[in-house]
């Protein structure tokens, strides 16, 4: 699958990092990491959240400058102070939030900052031919004249790759790119990826995606806790790679599980979400059919755009408006599940994948946040009971062990893993039956994610039903008595935990591979 | 509880920067505060000296400050209502006009009592408010739209009820005369040196605070500005909400306009021009922040009382309209890029 790396005895890499070290206030991000990348290689750079990959990344395009250690391009040390000096040196960054103008067209965004000028006036005509002959280099068919927010994810991610080469050509990082594409767009990108190798550009390729890696790496860095875990060949098992990320037995991570379990909490049997008016993009839950019992925890599996997130905003009645088709029982009784209040009452619990945007109160206290879904506890009377309230918020304290214990600090202020344990016990102080996570993990460093591992196998235990949506398969397996398979909507497969990560990924990308 | 027992203590550095920090916070907590008594401090020192007294501390004169503020203050706590929740009302101060001139119709022209005069125009401003904040969530339209079209209704209407004159109010007994008591508006009160229209300010301000930090519905006010997705999710009734702090601005704005009747004895179509913004600026300036989920009554009431002292002072030392202005713009600036400065830090590294 590779071509021979250009890393070849003797040649002079482009890009070479030696004991690479950066803190964060207390935090160490980097703890000394050396990393090579040689032109005309493909270089994967794997890690779990929080193992120092956008950082190592940042301080490679001039956002962040290295505490120690040292940065040499074509074997002369460097230290960026600034993105423009990378920009300058030939390294080009494309971000996950894909740095381009919405509501200009592409031409516009192509040359932005960089405008091609005859007179003082703008050059529309030279900017649109450039922009054109630009596209064809890496044979991608564009109309330059879209608005990017007409494009698709997958047109707009390869805008990027061309403006950021457009500036810098020698290095490209990209960041997580697959995040957001359909199977054909990742294809096409893989396509582009390979034939700017062919032409010499070095790629640093950031992903959490084991499965694309024999597709497009030549060689694979794995970095865990701020440390370099390991240098691996792309075809190296999944195991392999899983044990280098994770670093240690998944059962020390992951709490034990249970065996027995209770009554059924949510029954989906052949239910559907039909809803009132259709919309692009949104993967309806469809012929759906899953069991959560008291004291379960239920993974949901599925790529990106499988109808996860969809599947269990439709039974909070946070999504988009419809009613459900077919059987859906809570507590064994049959039930709508039409609106917000209606899953509240029937003890439906929901933390969002988007802790900022969607679950927290960034800018008020720790405390208010904690009380904001039993508002109405403590608020008897229509007036605020400050009793009633510490009360709540010290049993989320102590139950969550948040850090630091002052309920007075901005929610903001704390860490990523303390903001997501507040989102977690916002939640559950409010005693709900039925506990439904979207990514409960996203973006927190491994200690926090084993302590919220842990906290969700304590509240199964005490008999509440969870269900979980993860992209992380690795916790999926790790944590859950039961794996569901979402596919374009539907449930396609069942698995017990535990199970080889190979079975569930098949199921996941039953479609897909064929394509890839 | 096992709490930090085992936490090691922040490094020195980052500690003291929290410090630095936390002061910073403080400060803009009490901005205005702080600025009301830098504004009195000056006041006594800049002050001009008559018969051996000075001026800006006579009880006239400190009863003409809070005279002078007591409209624009109604409107400001209810103002800060809206802002909590990331909104803005501009159609304050035509709504303002659009009462009094409604109020002095009423008595006048109608024939209207006291009483049912007041509810009605008071009502009327809750459901004018409350319409701009339906539309306004009803039609995901930004509230400065709506409300900037509410101004215009509310100054168009105002004139066609007036026919663009004077409605002077006179006293009396008798159909088209006003009761007597309403004048008590314009008057003092405890030895002619509070006046009654301070004292509605007062009594509005003691019953904004109380609603603002000690009900449910003060907490879903902040929820809302705060995050609005996530308090939806949390089960904030949000549109609900919504309606209700333009309803209270409404409210405030109409009992504003009763006050401003009772004081002038008029009811006119093209006063209160400019109130929304003297009323902002006295949100802004007490540390609310137009982004939303923070903010104060007490700063508001502070803002309102330095800017109505600032002007005093510089009126006492007959400096011109046009530098109170400058002052004004200088103060909102500061008051604003404290906040951001505070903001950046809050925020954390991310």
């Amino acid at each position: 699958m590779s071509t021979a790396s250009a890393g070849a005895e003797g040649a002079q890499p482009i890009i070479e990092v030696r004991r690479v070290a950066k803190s964060f206030g207390g935090v160490k991000a980097l703890r000394g990491v050396d990393f090579t990348l040689y032109g005309g290689e493909v270089h994967a750079l794997l890690g779990e959240n929080g193992a120092g990959k956008s950082t190592l990344m940042n301080i490679l395009s001039g956002v962040h400058a290295a505490d120690e250690g040292e940065l040499l391009i074509d074997g002369t040390p460097v230290r960026f102070t600034d993105p423009r000096e990378a920009q300058a040196a030939g390294i080009a960054t494309i971000y996950q939030e894909l740095d381009l103008v919405p509501s200009l067209d592409v031409t516009a965004n192509l040359f932005l900052g960089h405008e091609i000028t005859r007179n003082g006036l703008l050059d529309n005509a030279a900017m649109r031919a450039e922009a054109r002959r630009r596209l064809a280099v890496i044979d991608v068919d564009i109309d330059v004249d879209r608005r990017v927010d007409n494009l698709s994810i997958g047109h707009r991610q390869i805008v990027a790759i061309v403006k950021a080469l457009s500036f810098a050509s020698r290095v490209l990082i990209m960041d997580e790119p697959t995040a957001a594409l359909t199977a054909s767009e990742v294809e096409s990108l893989f396509g582009i990826v390979r034939s700017l190798r062919a032409k010499g550009v070095a790629i640093i390729y950031i992903s959490h995606r084991l499965e694309e890696v024999p597709f497009v790496a030549d060689r694979v860095t794995v970095l865990r806790d701020g440390l370099v875990a390991g240098e691996t060949a792309p075809h190296a098992s999944q195991s392999t790679l899983v044990r280098l990320l994770v670093g240690r037995p998944l059962d020390e991570l992951y709490p034990r599980r249970s065996t027995g379990f209770g009554r059924p909490l949510l029954t989906l049997r052949h239910a559907s979400f039909r809803l009132e008016r259709e919309r692009s993009g949104w993967q309806t839950p469809c012929d759906i059919s899953l069991t959560v019992r008291a004291g379960e925890i239920v993974g949901l599996a599925g790529i990106m755009g499988s109808g996860r997130t969809e599947l269990l905003m439709a039974l909070f009645g946070s999504g988009l408006p419809g009613r459900w088709e077919g059987v859906v029982e809570i507590d064994g009784q049959a039930t709508k599940l039409q609106s917000i209040a209606v899953a509240r009452r029937s003890g439906i619990a929901f933390v969002t994948d988007d802790r900022r945007g969607n679950g927290l109160m960034i800018r008020m206290s720790v405390g208010r946040n904690l009380v904001m879904s039993i508002i109405r506890h403590v608020t008897p009377l229509f007036l605020v009971s400050p009793a009633r309230e510490a009360m709540a918020a010290e049993r989320a304290f102590s139950q969550f062990d948040i850090r630091p214990h002052d309920a007075t600090i901005a929610v903001g202020a704390l860490s990523g893993g303390n903001q997501q344990k507040v989102v977690l016990a916002k939640e559950v102080v409010g005693e709900p039956h039925l506990l439904l996570l979207d990514e409960p993990t996203r973006g927190i460093d491994v200690g926090a994610k084993g302590e919220i591992y842990a906290r969700l196998r304590d509240l199964a235990n005490a008999g509440l039903g969870v269900l979980v949506a993860s992209s992380e398969m690795p916790e999926l397996i790790g944590l859950c008595d039961k794996i569901v398979v979402l596919r374009e909507g539907r449930t396609v497969a069942e698995f017990p935990g535990g199970i080889d990560e190979h079975s569930v990924l098949a199921a996941i990308t039953a479609k897909e591979i064929a394509h890839v | 509880m096992s709490e930090s027992t085992g936490q090691p203590a922040a490094p020195p550095a980052v500690a003291k920067r929290r410090q630095r920090i936390d002061l910073l916070a403080v400060a803009v907590r009490f901005q205005s505060l702080i600025g009301l008594a830098l504004v009195s401090v000056g006041g006594i020192i800049f002050s001009p000296v008559r018969h051996g007294q000075i001026l800006f501390l006579a009880p006239d004169n400190i009863a003409n400050i809070i005279r002078a503020i007591s409209e624009t203050g109604i409107i400001a706590v209810g103002m800060t209502f809206v802002i909590i929740t990331a909104g803005i009302d501009l159609s304050v101060g035509a709504l303002l006009s659009l009462s009094s001139v409604m109020t002095a119709t009423m008595m006048v022209s109608v024939g209207w009592g006291l009483l049912p005069t007041l509810l009605t125009v008071m009502l009327a401003g809750a459901a004018f408010g409350a319409a701009q904040g339906l539309i306004s969530t009803r039609f995901r339209l930004e509230p400065f739209i709506v409300t900037l079209a509410g101004l215009q209704v509310a100054r168009g209407l105002a004139l066609v009820v007036s026919g663009n004159q004077y409605i002077n109010i006179s006293y009396g007994e008798g159909l088209g005369l006003a009761p007597p008591i309403f004048a008590v508006l314009g008057e003092r009160l405890f030895d002619n040196t509070v006046p009654v229209a301070t004292l509605v300010f007062v009594a509005f301000a003691v019953v904004g605070t109380i609603v603002l930090n000690t009900t449910r519905f003060g907490r879903y006010v902040f929820a809302v500005g705060g995050n609005e997705r996530a308090a939806r999710l949390s089960g904030v009734p949000v549109s609900l909400i919504k309606v209700s702090v333009y309803a209270i601005t409404g409210l405030a704005s109409a009992t504003a306009g009763i006050v401003h009747a009772g004081q002038f004895n008029f009811g006119s179509a093209n006063d209160g021009t400019g109130y929304e913004l003297t009323a902002i600026a006295a949100v802004v300036i007490g540390g609310t922040s137009l982004f939303g989920g923070s903010g104060s009554m007490i700063g508001t009431v502070a803002g309102a009382v330095m800017l109505g002292a600032l002007a005093n002072l510089l009126q006492l030392n007959n400096i011109n309209a046009a530098l109170q202005l400058l002052a004004t713009g200088a103060i909102i600036v500061l008051a604003a890029v404290l906040q951001s400065l505070v903001r950046r830090h809050e925020g954390g590294p991310r």
